[in-house]
Order: structure tokens, then C-alpha cells, then sequence
């Protein structure tokens, strides 16, 4: 029809408005936030030595639903400061895709107290945990920020070295498992948090 | 379509890059040229050009400051830049509304 390119414009400016109402959400705190509970949770656990499989789940689902709330609030502050809506559209999309990736993850864990598997399954369980939600990254990737799905290629690469690889390499096959999965999880987030940080409102190339 | 109302559009915005970047300035107070650059995958030039088009228009304001002792670009709509692009938005969305019947942009 000759009047598709109406259609189509204004499909093309919602999208954009919509990206960059999404792309100014606290993505920085956020992320520092979600790298600092990762990085803390990793020292407690590694603490409370609570290695059997039930406390090491349930002690990262504790920690994940922690995160989850951080998340919310700060999108919810920056939103109420924006005078925007905080459950918009592009929100709804953007935890929509990840939450597949979060709710097979979940799965995979539950999965493994009830199922009884040995404690060495631990690190794979890591890796699996990565991976999943370095897939969440990507799928919610083409709603915010392109940063978003170089750092979802990050987890997956990461956690799929570690499930390969991680007996090939004592210092990481050694390593306490709340220490690996804080240190992961955290760093990867925190360092991510940082780099927007320094990157936000950019200068001009020179 | 009522030619009348294709006439009517804004043939400054109506250009995909000028419209795309209207719209990330619509959507928010304002943006570096950074940003813009990379969020619309725009070289230097091009994102310049156009930039200068929609200024020559009254549509946006280029600010230049410095920050970390480097230009910083941020642009921003005017306040006629801003009534130019919701007439756009609301003349495409008669157009569509004409052509199907359907709901509006904004409902």
C-alpha cells in the first residue's frame, strides 16, 4: 500500500524514542550495584563455607532475588526523576527476554538439590548459570544499549570456557565455588558498570 | 491519501536520519554527539550534516562545552523543534488513520 511508509516512520520513531528513553535507565548503577552484591556474596559465602548443593543454590537464588530488587529500585529512582513511566513498553520488553534465560537457569538449579547430583557439579552449574544469562543479555540486547550484547557474548564465552575447560586450569578448578560465581558474576558486572561510567555523555573524538 | 496532507509534512524532518534523530531528542532533554553518533550508527560527517540542517531550521540547539578537558557535543530540541516534530508525528499518524482506519500513534 502506498501509505505503508507512514506506517512504517512511525514504527521506526516509536522504536527510537522508546530505545532512548530506555537507554538513559541507571544502566551504570546498576550495574555497579549488581557487581558489588556479586562480588560481596561471593566473599560470604566463601565465608560461611556453605558448600553442600542445597546452601550454594539457595544462598545465589537469595542473592539473585537481592539483585533483582536493587535493579528494580534504581530504575524505579531514575524513572520518578525522569517523570516517566517506570513499567513502560520497552521495560516490559527488556525483562520478557531476559526472563527465559533467568527462569532455565532457576530450573537447572532446583533441579540439581532435588535430583541429588554429586557436589563437583557445582562449577558446571556456574558455567551453565553464565551462559544462560549471558543469552538473556542478548536477547534484551536489542532494546537498550548495544554495550548490553557485547557483555551477554562476554558471559557466554565465559561460562562456556569454564564448562569446557575450568579442569584444565588448577588456580580456577581450585577455587572456591561462591569465590568463582561471585567473581564472575560480580566482575564481569562491576567492570561492565565502570566502563559505562567513564563512557557516559562521552567527549567528542578528537 | 489526501495529497494536502502529504504536502503539509515537514520536508526537513522527513528524512530518515533527520526524523531518527528528532525522535532520540524528543524522547529526552538531550544528547551528546556521542551518543547520537553511536546509538544511529552515523559517521562524524554524516550525523554533522544533518545536525546542521535541523539547526538552520530552528529545531535544535548545539551546545559545546568541555569535559575531562575535551569538547563535549550535547544537542537538544527547541521549542519549535519540538512543536515541528509532534505535528510530524500527528500528520503521519492521520495519514496511516486515513489510509486503514485504524487506532492512532498515540492510543
Amino acid at each position: 500500500m502506498q501509505t505503508d511508509w507512514a506506517g512504517e516512520n512511525l514504527q521506526v520513531i516509536r522504536t527510537l524514542m522508546e530505545r532512548a528513553s530506555l537507554y538513559r535507565r541507571a544502566l551504570a548503577p546498576i550495574m555497579l550495584a549488581l557487581g558489588a552484591l556479586g562480588l560481596a556474596g561471593g566473599v560470604l559465602g566463601h565465608l560461611l563455607d556453605w558448600n553442600n548443593n542445597a546452601r550454594f543454590v539457595g544462598f545465589w537464588f537469595a542473592f539473585a532475588v537481592l539483585a533483582l530488587a536493587a535493579a528494580f529500585l534504581l530504575a524505579r529512582r531514575q524513572a520518578l526523576k525522569a517523570e516517566e513511566p517506570f513499567w513502560s513498553p520497552p521495560t516490559r520488553r527488556v525483562a520478557l527476554a531476559l526472563l527465559p534465560a533467568l527462569v532455565m537457569g532457576g530450573t537447572f538449579g532446583v533441579a540439581m538439590i532435588t535430583q541429588g547430583a554429586g557436589d563437583s557439579v557445582k562449577t558446571s552449574l556456574i558455567a551453565l548459570w553464565l551462559m544462560m544469562y549471558g543469552t538473556g543479555l542478548l536477547a534484551a540486547g536489542f532494546f537498550v544499549r548495544r554495550g548490553i550484547k557485547l557483555l551477554g557474548w562476554i558471559f557466554l564465552i565465559l561460562g562456556g570456557f569454564l564448562l569446557l575447560f575450568v579442569h584444565w586450569v588448577p588456580v580456577l578448578a581450585n577455587l572456591s565455588v561462591h569465590l568463582l560465581m561471585g567473581g564472575t558474576f560480580g566482575g564481569l558486572h562491576l567492570a561492565y558498570g565502570i566502563y559505562l561510567r567513564f563512557t557516559e555523555a562521552s567527549p567528542d573524538p578528537a | 491519501m489526501n495529497p494536502e496532507t502529504f504536502q503539509q509534512l515537514d520536508k526537513v524532518i522527513h528524512e530518515r536520519g533527520r526524523m531518527a534523530i528528532m525522535s532520540l531528542l524528543a524522547a529526552s532533554s538531550d544528547h551528546s554527539f556521542t551518543d547520537l553518533r553511536d546509538t544511529l550508527s552515523m559517521t562524524d560527517g554524516n550525523l554533522t550534516t544533518h545536525l546542521k540542517t535541523l539547526q538552520q531550521a530552528g529545531y535544535v540547539a548545539v551546545a559545546k562545552s568541555y569535559r575531562n578537558s575535551r569538547p563535549l557535543t550535547t544537542c537538544a530540541l527547541t521549542p519549535e523543534g519540538r512543536k515541528a516534530f509532534s505535528e510530524y508525528v500527528g500528520l503521519l499518524d492521520k495519514i496511516v488513520r486515513q489510509a486503514r482506519g485504524k487506532k492512532g500513534f498515540r492510543e
